[in-house]
């Protein structure tokens, strides 16, 4: 049941994906980020796929794995691993992970750009500039814009499914070579992400008579600028790995940063 | 501010943060915003021009991979509100809306944190089987956003800018600050996961390459993947001739 499923997912499928999408980073968590959204969004193709409640299990379960990346245009990823999904079924599953945390970083690079800087300081400044006036039109054409962009999310898990089903055929037999080759892509922009994305910086100074000294600016910035980030990320990776659960985690970096910000070494 | 009035506003608090998370069809549009709010309480004009001055302050300033920033988005609503129903000037609207915004974030923190029991809950039914209810939990973390973005919105609007700075000035800074710290140091938890269930050991070179990229290099993410990428298909194209070579020279030990 789990190979060679053949088409199940037609259009309508990916209309019920778009608007279960909806619901975006609004369950945003800590742990996982956006996954509890990637779950909801296509449990309902996902059964499709899998009819066997054991197989269906499987792929939920990786869906709850960590994904993070500009709502709007994720769904390119998401139509993409569909498709490899229901071609493969959950065979595909660690390629389906590996292409997630590879793909997520570079089109979040790409999206917040576009989406979170440059349509609210085009549309927006010239909404802002004549609203001051009294004036709504430009509002009106932000509003427009809005409008569309929201309509594009919509096509792209069509588009990142067609993506998939080409890239799908051209892999046909090759899947093991290219789950391998996605750690290698995947591990380096990890890699890249943890300073990007963790801010970790400590205030601590030490003064010796006249001299003070800053740990962060003097000494980490000047060796190893993001120290903190990694050896954070190693920790909790160690912690992870000997089963320690994820809310006495992120319950203990919330005291550990409550109890840091009143000794005053951070922030 | 008369009841329907505050019912009204404390309702488009609660709405916005689900649209700015979830559709995010107005993510972003602080001017709308506050014309919205403008519109409702009767005064467009005074709404379009403070959602204007908030949109340009927030110019600049966007949240990147979940980091948290001033809601621009509250302060136009308060901003408007606080200035069209009490008749304050523009700039003591403005004031008031960002401080009101700034007790946003806390809540936002708080939702992230009270999210992950929600998901955590969620994923417990689906191991169960029960993906019915799995289902139904899900949603529930947005319901939770709203509710929790509305409360300092709600407090504005029923007791004015003096309970909003009394909360702001009861609540210690090492409280905020720690907050706003846990919030940065968060998504290593999430980076430590992809490293559990990714080859991490095996490939360690890889996340080294990555990591001094960013660092040492300052690169961004896309010239990173590129290069990455590229070297990912070289080892694609290894992998697949090693394995040819292997089927190849097995045929002929056959013969």
């Amino acid at each position: 049941m789990s190979n060679g499923n053949g088409t199940v997912l037609t259009k309508k499928d990916f209309r019920k994906c778009g608007w279960r999408w909806l619901l975006g980073s609004s369950t945003f968590n800590y742990g996982t980020q956006m996954a509890t959204t990637v779950v909801f969004s296509e449990m309902k193709a996902l059964r499709k796929i899998y009819p066997n409640d054991e197989d269906y299990k499987k792929s939920l379960k990786n869906a709850f794995k960590y994904f993070n990346a500009t709502p709007p245009i994720a769904p390119l990823v998401l139509g993409a691993t569909l498709a490899m999904e229901e071609k493969e079924g959950v065979e595909a599953l660690d390629a389906v992970t590996e292409l997630k945390v590879s793909l997520m970083g570079p089109i979040s690079g790409i999206g917040d750009t576009i989406y979170w800087t440059l349509i609210p300081t085009v549309f927006g400044s010239i909404a802002a500039y004549m609203g001051m006036k009294g004036n709504p039109i430009g509002l009106l054409i932000y509003i427009l814009a809005n409008i569309f962009l929201f309509v594009t999310k919509f096509w792209f898990w069509d588009y990142g499914y067609r993506m998939g089903t080409k890239m799908i055929s051209t892999l046909s037999g090759k899947l093991a070579s290219f789950t391998e080759a996605a750690s290698v892509l995947g591990l380096t922009v990890v890699g890249a992400l943890i300073p990007t994305v963790i801010s970790f910086t400590t205030s601590l100074t030490f003064t010796f008579n006249e001299i003070s000294m800053s740990l962060q600016k003097d000494i980490l910035d000047a060796i190893f600028p993001c120290l903190l980030p990694a050896v954070l990320t190693f920790v909790i990776y160690k912690l992870i790995k000997k089963k320690v659960g994820l809310t006495k985690i992120i319950l203990g970096i919330i005291v550990f940063s409550l109890v840091a910000a009143a000794l005053g070494i951070v922030g | 501010m008369s009841v329907i009035q505050i019912i009204l506003i404390t309702l488009v608090g609660f709405i916005q943060p689900i649209d700015d998370y979830g559709p995010q069809l107005f993510s972003e549009n602080k001017i709308f915003y506050g014309a919205l709010t403008g519109l409702l309480l009767g005064d467009l004009t005074t709404g379009l021009y403070i959602g204007a001055a908030c949109h340009l302050m927030s110019l600049g300033v966007v949240a990147i991979g979940g980091s948290s920033v001033p809601n621009y988005n509250m302060a136009a609503i308060i901003g408007t509100a606080i200035t069209v129903t009490t008749g304050q000037s523009v700039e003591v609207g403005i004031v008031i809306g960002s401080a009101v915004g700034m007790l946003g974030i806390q809540f936002e923190v708080l939702h992230h944190i009270v999210s992950g029991f929600i998901a955590r809950k969620a994923e417990d039914f689906c191991d169960r089987g029960e993906f019915g209810k799995m289902q139904l939990m899900i949603p529930l973390s947005s319901i939770v956003l709203g509710c929790f973005i509305a409360i300092p919105v709600f407090i504005a609007c029923a007791f004015g800018a003096d309970a909003v700075n009394f909360v702001l000035d009861v609540l210690p800074t090492w409280f905020t600050t720690g907050l706003q710290v846990a919030g940065g140091l968060m998504p290593a938890v999430g980076m430590a996961m992809l490293l559990n269930f990714m080859p991490a050991k095996q490939y360690f070179g890889c996340l080294l390459v990555g990591f001094a990229l960013a660092t040492f290099a300052g690169w961004g993410i896309i010239p990173i993947a590129m290069v990455a990428g590229a070297w990912a298909f070289e080892k694609y194209k290894s992998i697949s001739a090693r394995n040819n070579y292997t089927i190849e020279t097995g045929g002929m030990e056959d013969e």
